[in-house]
């Protein structure tokens, strides 16, 4: 009984609804409508507004319903939709956003400011249909289909669950006595358990009932969108023959002559009519296929044959119908080919999965202890097959890029509105798949990327086409794998980026000595300085106090890197390299003291043995010489104060980060090995240089470096300088 | 019995050997809802369990004292009301 | 913990005011007994998940004295903090008889975390009711006093009650730790 939870999957359904929305609503921006998209968004709004009636959403509802309306007269085609429709609907699926956000929120009351604004608006294409009452759950949706009132027939059986999800049945049928006038209702107690076993928060009520009505079956099922996978509901339409109750009545659980005889008490058969078709019952099984009504399923078959062998309606209407219903189910397959569930859950799978692949390999370990050797090969059997699981359990959080690259379409639009300008989008790889973590927390960089590219980088259209370039910019969003990991793109046709200015710039705040001779790469690199901006004007869009700083730390976050491509004139590519997933890294393990610690594989350049001689060499420099050359170091054991005895033979990792190139000072080289991240607890955060830690196959736990964070934590402003230089 | 609280998805756990007690304990059982401000599935449903207990105890409940809140959902989903059943 | 914290807070009222406290008399709760030194402390055992022994752990650079570092409990990786080091004295030394309690704090608002504390030895779990508690001295207990819940009289001897959020403050640990790695940057620099 977790009214909460309900409301939160509506919350969350409801922004997709709304996003859907937007797209087809951008779509119609650009003049692109056809009849199936109006569709959507009407079903999408309709939904929005249902769902908020059982919620008391009176804000919602009143809302969504001006909105609607107007969708439903462009379905009509009483309305046009043009652009400039659709940008006033986009405006108003903003407004629907903040109820939903509100109301997800607990803020039930909520008013949105423009609200009345846009209401108004609205009201203009409503014209002289415009219903005067629209407030409340119990508007009425307005009639799909024209056509007269007639009895439907409708059977739910609601699902044990339903109470406790905090769906109250009975709200269901008041507001399907908005839709129509209810004639009957009879009320199924039968499945009700002996008294010990009647759980009073299960539910095991079911409802036969009769509905007087002009709205389409749509409209109906509609009602009840919100349970439909909690509950069985069949729907027949008024002029249903004896025999489709019939089939009805035996899909049913309870006795057939139970449900015959509310049949006929509420007035859908007559006695003899429910008689003659019990009797001839046996007679519809034995109907053969129809070829062409494969793909339907065998009940809908069945049904259809019926009506045509009845000759109430000719094959055709049928087969259009049968058509119908077959989409319809598409979509509604492709629904339940998903399955929502709670992100923790699955971290939890991960994260046992995970004690498995440890686990696997002490046994592994124990089984070469004791030399037995038919123990051994079940030991890396095992730990194979744990592997692939945890490999499908990684995969498992993987989702495609695509939701989060759409969403910047209405950015794209908004921003090149605001700014005067003429840009489009183009989207590559939006299939490409990245863990859900990273899908979420990559949006804010990647807006700002964005708004950057549109802001800064393409030129105002005139300058565009005193270059010779089109009028109409470029923005390109593109992801794809490459090695192991994910590479996202933002470019643009832009101006690029102006060597000279970032140089002269970064001199001037002391970041390069003025001698400095840097490759492309190393200047461009210093965008990502904190504060640096060369941008002439600061706009309320790009330059709202985040600068690109912030972008590379949020990447860095997520273990990824940033790189800057630019030509001048020609435009600039912003490449953001991400690893496949958070929870699992290619560690390489080194030990100093007693201590062990895993840096990550990808940064790993070389390994050497730090000889007495190499190690005079350096007599109190804090670098040393590679091949010729200098290679700045750090000593492990002294940044981190670890006491103990050292190892007479020291070693090198070389490791790269940020384009540059340091050496640590280890005592041990371990190898190379799989390891899952642990995150470590509040207490660890201030850490410098420690970016989690990790579970080895004896059990001990390592700590992994987070390489960045270490050479940002040493090497000072101050002594900024001169690492540049030696680097370079 | 005199039912004190609302009839919901809250409070039927706690209702329903209540419910069950008052059938068993009385030859002529009523349920007075006169203090039940709301009802839901879950309450109804509970009722349907006392009329049946009731029945198979070979016994007719009762009930009385409903609010037009009550009797409006009772009407709705139908169960059967004696004219006593307003409040 | 009902109402200890306002008796806690009562430090100045006459230990002998809470005793005859009688409306409290069915309050009563279990503590679980440690050594730490010579001096028994206690822990309501509501908190305590569970009582390990003590093995090797890893230590994590740049933090204070008193954490000494993460241990692998069944796959979490847990802090383990010296109790004896936290109360400002010196660090223990392991022997046969070292233990680490699991005890769950409350971090931020709906989630929790294990975390592990070093103690000397484990003693027993016992019942404390409420009027055998008396408020916090003012003076005389070698720990901070801000650490004590209250002493619970046990046959004639004193338990320190441990107030656990406290002494295993995140903020508190934290806090020393961000200084530290502040100076630990002045001096790289």
């Amino acid at each position: 009984m977790n009214l909460d939870l309900a409301l939160d999957t509506y919350v969350a359904e409801s922004r997709e609804l709304l996003e859907q929305m937007e797209e087809a609503l951008l779509a119609f921006a650009k003049g692109d409508c056809d009849a199936d998209r109006v569709n959507a968004v009407f079903r999408a709004a309709h939904t929005i507004k249902g769902s908020a009636g059982l919620f008391g959403l009176d804000a919602i509802v009143e809302f969504t319903h001006g909105v609607e309306s107007v969708l439903d007269r462009v379905r009509d085609g009483l309305v046009i939709m043009d652009p400039v429709l659709a940008n006033l609907l986009l405006e108003c699926s903003d407004c629907m956003r903040q109820l939903v956000d509100a109301a997800g929120a607990g803020d039930t009351g909520a008013v949105v400011e423009e609200a009345p604004a846009l209401r108004q608006r609205l009201s203009v294409y409503l014209g002289e249909a415009r219903e005067t009452s629209c407030a409340g759950a119990r508007a009425q949706p307005p009639a799909r289909v024209a056509g007269s009132a007639g009895d439907w027939h409708i059977s739910l059986r609601f699902g044990r669950d339903v109470l406790r999800n905090g769906m109250d049945p009975v709200s269901f049928l008041r507001y399907l006595a908005t839709v129509g006038d209810i004639v009957s209702i009879a009320t199924l107690a039968d499945a009700l358990p002996s008294v010990e076993e009647m759980d009073p928060e299960s539910c095991y009520l079911g409802f036969e009932i009769q509905l007087c009505t002009a709205a389409d079956k749509q409209t109906i099922e509609d009602v009840f969108e919100f349970v439909r996978d909690d509950c069985q509901i069949r729907i027949l339409p008024p002029s249903s023959k004896a025999a489709d109750y019939v089939d009805l009545i035996t899909a049913l659980p309870e006795a057939d002559t139970r449900l015959g005889e509310i049949l006929v008490s509420s007035g859908a058969l007559t006695q003899a009519e429910l008689e003659a078709a019990l009797a001839s019952q046996s007679d519809c099984d034995q109907l053969a296929d129809v070829p062409g009504a494969q793909e339907a399923t065998a009940t809908n078959r069945r049904l259809g044959e019926i009506l045509v062998s009845q000759e109430v309606v000719r094959e055709p209407v049928v087969q259009a119908a049968l058509d119908k219903q077959k989409q319809g189910r598409e979509a509604k397959g492709q629904e339940a080919r998903f399955i929502r569930l709670d992100a923790e859950k699955l971290d939890r799978l991960i994260n046992q999965v995970g004690e498995l692949v440890i686990a696997g390999a002490g046994i592994g370990l124990a089984a070469k202890r004791v030399g037995a050797t038919e123990m051994l090969e079940a030991a890396s059997t095992l730990e194979s097959l744990v592997e692939s699981v945890r490999d499908s359990a990684l995969q498992l959080r993987m989702v495609p890029i695509g939701a989060t690259f759409n969403r910047f379409q209405r950015v794209v639009h908004d921003v090149a509105q605001e700014l005067g300008k003429d840009i489009g989008l183009v989207i590559n790889g939006a299939e490409t798949e990245l863990d859900k973590t990273m899908v979420d927390r990559i949006g804010d960089p990647l807006m700002h990327l964005v708004r950057n590219a549109m802001d800064h980088g393409i030129e105002q259209t005139d300058v565009r086409i005193a270059a010779g370039k089109s009028a109409k910019g470029m923005l390109s969003l593109n992801a794809f794998h490459e090695s192991g990991s994910i590479v996202i793109e933002v470019s643009d046709d832009g101006g690029g980026l102006r060597r000279d200015r970032i140089l002269a710039k970064a001199v001037e705040r002391g970041l390069v000595a003025p001698d400095a001779d840097l490759p492309d790469r190393e200047v461009f690199d210093l965008i990502f300085e904190p504060g640096f901006s060369t941008a002439a004007k600061v706009s309320n869009l790009s330059g709202r106090g985040v600068g690109m700083d912030v972008v590379k730390r949020s990447v860095g976050d997520l273990r990824g890197t940033v790189e800057v491509d630019s030509v001048e004139g020609r435009g600039t590519t912003i490449r953001i390299r991400l690893p496949l997933t958070l929870a699992i890294i290619d560690g390489f393990l080194v030990a100093v003291g007693k201590s062990v610690f895993v840096v990550p594989l990808d940064i790993v350049e070389e390994c050497l043995e730090l000889t007495p001689e190499a190690r005079a060499e350096t007599s109190g420099r804090d670098f040393l010489n590679l091949r010729g050359q200098a290679l700045p170091f750090i000593e492990l054991n002294q940044l981190f104060d670890i006491a103990g005895p050292r190892s007479p033979r020291e070693n090198i990792l070389v490791v790269r980060s940020a384009g540059r190139r340091v050496g640590l000072v280890v005592d041990q080289l371990i190898g190379e090995a799989q390891t899952v991240i642990k995150p470590l607890g509040a207490w660890f955060q201030t850490v410098k240089g420690i970016g989690g830690s990790t579970i080895m196959s004896d059990g001990r736990v390592a700590l992994i470096l987070d390489v960045p964070g270490l050479l940002e934590h040493v090497h000072r402003p101050a002594s900024r300088r001169e690492v540049l230089k030696s680097a370079a | 019995m005199v039912v004190t609280t609302d009839m919901t998805i809250y409070t039927v756990a706690e209702l329903k050997p209540q419910l069950l007690a008052a059938i068993n304990g009385s030859d002529e059982p009523r349920i007075e809802l006169s203090q039940v401000a709301e009802i839901d599935s879950a309450g109804v449903q509970l009722l349907y369990l006392a009329r049946r207990e009731a029945a198979v105890a070979g016994r007719k409940l009762r009930i009385s004292g409903c609010t037009p809140t009550v009797q409006e959902i009772l009407t709705l989903v139908g169960f059967p009301l004696d004219e006593e059943a307003a409040a | 913990m009902t109402g200890l914290p306002t008796r806690a807070g009562g430090a100045s009222s006459a230990a002998g005011d809470a005793f005859e406290n009688a409306e409290h008399s069915q309050e009563r709760q279990q503590y679980l007994t440690f050594l730490i030194g010579k001096e028994v402390f206690g822990i309501g055992i509501l908190r305590i998940k569970e009582i390990i022994e003590f093995a090797e752990l890893t230590v994590v650079p740049m933090m204070p004295h008193c954490v000494r570092g993460v241990i692998n409990l069944r796959g979490a990786v847990v802090p383990v903090l010296d109790l004896a080091t936290r109360f400002g004295h010196q660090p223990a030394i392991p022997s046969r008889r070292t233990c680490i309690v699991i005890i769950e704090v409350q971090s931020g608002e709906d989630a929790t975390q294990d975390l592990g504390v070093i103690v000397d030895s484990v003693n027993e779990v016992i019942e404390i009711p409420d009027t055998e508690i008396a408020p916090v001295p003012s003076f005389g207990t070698r720990i901070p006093e801000g650490f004590i819940e209250g002493m619970g009289k046990v046959a004639g001897k004193f338990v320190i009650l441990l107030n656990v959020d406290r002494v295993l403050s995140t903020d508190d640990i934290v806090g020393v730790a961000s200084r530290m790695s502040g100076a630990a940057e002045a001096l790289a620099a």
